[in-house]
């Protein structure tokens, strides 16, 4: 059994031979655990991890550039502007660590109060902007591996609807127009929604069949509670959820869509679209038990290893035996993809990821 | 009409997040010469502690809170001037999202239920270095400091900003919270309080304060 294979029979609810393994992690904690092992490159070590899935970054890097400002910011395709942000720590073991991440600095329309404004915006995207031409190549080169492909651009182009509207418009103010001002956000929404409803259209075309899970990403979740109401969720965004999995299942495409937060209230919504695969899982902001015993024969699950305590700061012990209980729960009968809840960040110590994936492989089987 | 109905009024409009009516019902209830504690108290912050308790329950979300502290302000704008020294506020808190940590809305929540709750904000922002909480909590006179921070990776900067107010000299009493933020945390790094939300951390402010 391939990992493909694997991947897909858990998908359909069937139990592989073992829990299928994904990696989520930042490029420098990539970077260390191949030095730790000692490997040439990403591939070799997905590979020495028996990861199953590849992701397939789409048309994103055949030319995007990013306007380039003064002080490390950046503008993105969507007009945003990102300011850089270092972090400096030394993990539980000791070793000094450093991490650069970006966040919007400022929204281009938060000071809109007309439709016309939105409408008129200089930068919205157009599915004109990419090259698709290497998207099938990039696709087989990862089925190659025996792996199953996953295409979701990066973190820019991964489809979803509130993140971008909240940068463009700000967080405060589109949330705050979803209730007084809501053909603006109407517009803001058809405008994202239309824009990647016709960017996927090209890439599953281009891709040919070669790709096998269509990954959205939209954080609909507080550690608490959800963002908006289900009652907004329904009004502004769940139809259009339902055309972006509609778009994929009609190429043959699985599909798989990260939140992060508590969105356990919406996921009869979520099955209701169509949805093959939730991903996140914050075993701190969700009872993963009761998600898979209500919702386990319906939907399958990724994720669930917990990065907020357990991976930055737990045991090689702990580790293990959280391990050893998700596959227990979200394991059963299939449906599950080991993975951590969300990036691995430069945090977490070496012998902790290494004890994640010995975990995996002695946890997920499933022999008798 | 007689202050209670006002005030009763006040806190629906306030509630629907209806900013332009809270300020219309607050003008003219100074006008008509009503009692500006009155209305803060039992107008504004009245309306502001439903939305805190229905927010809690999960029976509003984040858009309800918003609307509604952005019609809290507008009333409040109109009653400031006349609430004479502390703007008649319980307490002074000086808030912001820890050096190194770009997230803002989580730490502005709290700030809202901390006005809803009749404290005095100030709001410091993001990226705050240790000793910027300082030098603010001590121009401010801070009875409390809250810390937010919403990556595991940033942590560890709460610790160094408690380290930072306790070697100054303050009295401030601490506050943390964020995502990955939990009791033991706190206990650790020797913050004096933690709330898993924005309504908790309002509640805990007001124990700190002996109210």
């Amino acid at each position: 059994m391939n990992g493909r294979e694997r991947v897909m029979a858990a998908v359909d609810h069937r139990e592989p031979d073992r829990i299928p393994i994904d990696l989520w992690a930042e490029r420098t904690v990539v970077e260390r655990l191949q030095q730790h092992h000692g490997l040439p490159d990403r591939e070799a070590l997905l590979r020495r991890l028996c990861v199953d899935l590849r992701y397939a970054m789409g048309p994103s890097f055949a030319g995007q550039q990013f306007r380039e400002l003064d002080g490390g910011m950046v503008q993105d395709h969507w007009g945003v502007v990102r300011r850089p942000m270092t972090v400096e720590g030394v993990d539980r073991t000791g070793r000094a660590w450093s991490w650069t991440y970006r966040h919007v600095h400022c929204s281009p329309l938060e000071q809109a109060t007309t439709v016309q404004e939105i409408e008129k915006y200089e930068h919205w995207p157009s599915a004109e902007m990419w090259d698709y031409g290497q998207v099938e190549a990039e696709c087989h080169a990862a089925r190659q591996n025996g792996c199953a492909v996953v295409n979701g651009g990066d973190r820019l182009d991964r489809t979803a609807q509130l993140k971008p509207a909240t940068y463009i418009r700000g967080l405060e103010q589109f949330l705050s127009d979803l209730l007084l001002q809501p053909a603006l956000a109407q517009c803001l929404l058809e405008r994202i929604v239309h824009y990647y409803l016709e960017y996927n259209r090209r890439v599953f075309e281009a891709a040919r069949g070669a790709i096998d899970i269509f990954f959205m990403g939209d954080d609909m979740g507080t550690q608490t509670s959800l963002w908006v109401s289900p009652k907004l969720y329904r009004k502004f965004f769940k139809e259009s959820f339902r055309s972006f999995i509609d778009l994929a299942h009609s190429h043959g495409i699985k599909t798989m869509y990260h939140s992060c937060g508590n969105v356990t209230a919406l996921i009869p919504d979520f099955i209701d679209c169509g949805l093959d695969i939730l991903q996140s899982l914050q075993p701190a902001a969700m009872d993963l038990e009761a998600l898979k015993r209500e919702y386990g024969g319906h939907l399958a699950f990724q994720g669930g290893i917990d990065i907020q305590s357990t991976m930055p700061v737990g045991t090689p012990d702990q580790i293990r035996a959280e391990v050893k209980q998700r596959a227990e729960t979200l394991g059963r009968g299939g449906g599950y993809i080991f993975c951590t809840a969300h990036n691995l960040l430069p945090d977490v110590p070496t012998e902790n990821m290494v004890a994640l994936f010995e975990a995996y492989l002695e946890h997920g089987s499933y022999a008798q | 009409m007689e202050t209670r109905e006002v005030t009763k009024a006040i806190a629906l409009r306030l509630y629907d997040g209806d900013a332009p009516g809270v300020a219309q019902l607050v003008q003219d209830a100074i006008d008509q010469g009503l009692a500006p504690q009155v209305l803060l108290n039992e107008g504004l912050l009245s309306g502001m502690d439903r939305v805190g308790q229905e927010f809690q329950r999960g029976e509003l979300f984040v858009p309800e809170l918003i609307v509604a502290a952005r019609a809290m302000h507008a009333g409040l704008d109109l009653l400031r001037p006349l609430l004479g020294s502390g703007d008649g506020a319980v307490g002074t808190i000086v808030i912001g999202t820890v050096k190194g940590d770009l997230h803002d809305i989580g730490k502005r929540l709290v700030g809202i239920m901390m006005e809803g709750a009749g404290l005095r904000v100030v709001d410091l922002g993001h990226d705050v270095a240790p000793q910027r909480f300082v030098e603010e909590a001590r121009r401010e006179g801070a009875d409390l400091v809250g810390l937010s921070a919403l990556l595991s990776t940033t942590m560890p900067m709460m610790r160094d900003t408690i380290r930072a107010l306790t070697e100054a000299g303050l009295q401030a009493r601490t506050l943390v919270g964020g995502a990955p933020v939990t009791q033991a945390w706190a206990d650790e790094i020797g913050a004096d309080g933690y709330a898993a939300d924005a309504v908790a951390a309002a509640a805990r402010a007001k124990e700190l304060l002996g109210r």
